[in-house]
């Protein structure tokens, strides 16, 4: 051991030498150096956080036709023969429908009726969706059926892309996709929220597909394992206006080893 | 050394202490979240929390654990020693608001107990690439709470510094897991080569100094002594510095014979406050004293100095010519033995 002359004794004034405070000064100037560089390199190496956005702090009223298809949605006429299909989410990690069940006991079908909402915005890439934090703020407008949007059988697929929870990864979280993300992704997939590939092709083109399984049906649970992993799903496509439906089963989802090109 | 135990026994170094770590902590804080906001500003403040206060926490780990072998290096760094608790305790404080956030922001709010949900939401233990990494980060953040928690004399003194020292030296294992959760976790999607370095290079020096350090040590442990009659031979007394120390192992345990006004005594070299290494300590006022925290002990039979009652084991030496011998077989905790003249 290096020692000098010096001995330091905390309770003694005095007994912290020159010799010794060069050493502190350097050590604690080293240390400040190591805080300042580690700052820059630990921000400025950060991957480039996306334009999603979620509205936390202000809510949107929004009036259109309710569907469940199978996940609540609203359809919203937004120009001439043009519709936007917003999904419709829970607070938290949960589905909408708790928040749709005080109304459900009036009107136990709400498929085609016109409901107005007022909730949280979620948007990114063209795809909106609506965060319901009250069931006060959900209200029948209209109590006629409306026109319901019509599914399309486009082809069956072998798609590559990630599973991901659509209201972190459209704006509640950034990065809302991959590893960091995958037990939120779970824990929400898990609450009720409509799980969605996302997929980019060569082009940097993102399509997002609400999964459903074979029958059209909600899929949650069994489908768990694959989330927030890189994965190649074969299923049947179907167009629903704004959005893409892929018909799948888990066992037609083969999680592939390398790295998530989405976003 | 003090008989209350009161929250912090200020004085001006640790205050001077603590200032450098909160300030160093803020400016840490604020360069991150600044840079974040101009150049990347489409960050969440989750994310820039959760960022901020983990990469700040494993940065001040590596800088608490690489003061124990300066320390044992250079008596230079003993200060730094002297205080690190709160160096600790600030440092958990950081890891914990990452924890929390962490926490609260992917298992909260969902529809089973977030901590159920640390340890099943991601079930793939088998597999490496894709380990639940934040199981690794919560352990270790149980670990740390139990340190910082613990992280003062009132614990030290109850729950006896054999069980003290062996809680504390956890923090060995809770910064294993550290790396293995940032490898395992941020580096599989913020794949910098910078970063990855910075905490590499960060762990090749923890690792590396502790190297040193045990290999010193160890030739100190290694020494073989040469035997006559029952009685080991030590060293010469010139090779003993004034009211200074050396160390040598004697059935494996570190003796530190001491050289003071024309007297040799020898003890256990042991602290009973934190284990710090007395022959590396300094006669004062006719008392050993600890180089980690000024705890004294009488040379003659290692007792602390009344009203404390801190005591350690005590050793027989003798003298032959200008030949320091030692008898091997340790006397009870602060046995009175008179010391050799020369």
């Amino acid at each position: 051991m290096k020692k000098n002359d010096e001995f330091y004794v905390p309770y003694i004034e005095g007994s912290l030498g020159v010799k010794t405070k060069q050493s502190l000064k350097r050590f604690v100037l080293s240390a400040v150096g190591l805080i300042i560089i580690t700052a820059l390199v630990f921000s400025f190496s950060q991957n480039q956080f996306k334009n999603a956005t979620f509205e936390l702090l202000s809510e949107t009223k929004i009036t259109g036709t309710f569907h469940e298809s199978p996940y609540p949605m609203l359809r919203v006429h937004v120009a001439k023969d043009t519709y936007k299909n917003i999904l419709l989410l829970g607070f938290g990690k949960f589905s909408a429908n708790p928040y749709l069940e005080k109304l459900q006991h009036e009107i136990p079908d709400l498929n085609g009726k016109t409901l107005t909402i007022e909730g949280n915005l979620i948007y990114y890439n063209g795809k909106t969706l609506i965060q319901i934090t009250n069931d006060e703020k959900v209200s029948l407008t209209k109590n006629t059926n409306t026109k319901l949007p019509e599914k399309t059988t486009i082809s069956e697929m072998t798609l590559q892309g990630e599973i991901i929870d659509p209201k972190c990864y459209f704006g509640v979280m950034k990065p809302g996709k991959g590893k960091i993300h995958r037990s939120c992704a779970v824990r929400c997939i898990s609450g009720g929220i409509p799980p969605v590939l996302a997929t980019n092709d060569d082009n940097n083109i993102a399509t997002y597909y609400l999964l459903t399984d074979l029958n059209g049906n909600a899929i949650n649970q069994d489908i768990l394992p694959f989330i927030g992993k890189p994965s190649e799903i074969t299923g049947t496509i179907e167009k629903m206006e704004d959005w893409y439906l892929l018909k799948i089963s888990p066992e037609h989802i083969n999680v592939k080893s390398e790295v998530s090109n989405i976003y | 050394m003090g008989l209350d135990y009161q929250l912090v026994l200020w004085n001006k170094y640790k205050k001077a202490y603590d200032k450098i770590i909160i300030i160093s902590m803020l400016l840490y804080i604020i360069l991150f979240a600044a840079i974040t906001l101009i150049f990347n500003s489409e960050t969440t403040i989750e994310t820039l929390v959760i960022r901020a206060f983990g990469s700040l926490a494993i940065i001040m780990l590596n800088i608490i654990l690489i003061i124990g072998p300066l320390a044992r290096l250079n008596s230079n760094f003993l200060p730094i020693l002297y205080n690190r608790r709160h160096l600790g305790v600030s440092m958990f404080i950081a890891a914990f608001i990452h924890g929390g956030f962490s926490i609260f922001q992917f298992h909260a709010l969902g529809d089973v107990n977030p901590i159920y949900s640390i340890f099943t939401s991601n079930m793939d233990y088998n597999s490496l690439t894709n380990f639940p990494f934040q199981v690794l980060g919560f352990i270790a953040l149980l670990i740390l709470f139990a340190m910082a928690s613990t992280s003062h004399d009132f614990f030290l003194g109850n729950l006896s510094a054999k069980v003290w020292k062996r809680l504390h030296m956890m923090v060995y294992f809770a910064y294993a897991l550290i790396i293995a959760h940032m490898f395992l976790g941020a580096f599989q999607q913020e794949t910098s080569p910078l970063t990855i370095g910075i905490m590499t290079i960060g762990f090749f020096t923890v690792a590396s100094l502790h190297l040193i350090t045990a290999f010193k040590e160890q030739k100190i442990d290694s020494m073989k002594m040469e035997e006559q009659e029952g009685w080991l031979k030590v060293c010469t007394i010139s090779e003993i510095e004034e009211d200074r120390a050396k160390i040598f192992t004697v059935k494996n345990q570190r003796v530190a014979v001491f050289k003071y006004n024309g007297k040799l005594s020898a003890i256990h070299n042991v602290c009973k406050h934190q284990g710090g290494p007395l022959g590396e300590g300094k006669i004062i006022d006719g008392c050993i004293t600890c180089p980690w925290h000024g705890y004294q002990y009488l040379p003659s039979n290692g007792q602390s100095p009344p009203p404390f009652t801190e005591k350690v084991a005590t050793y027989q030496l003798k003298l032959e010519g200008d030949m320091i011998y030692i008898n091997p077989e340790a006397f009870d905790e602060g046995t009175e033995v008179e010391p050799c003249n020369y």
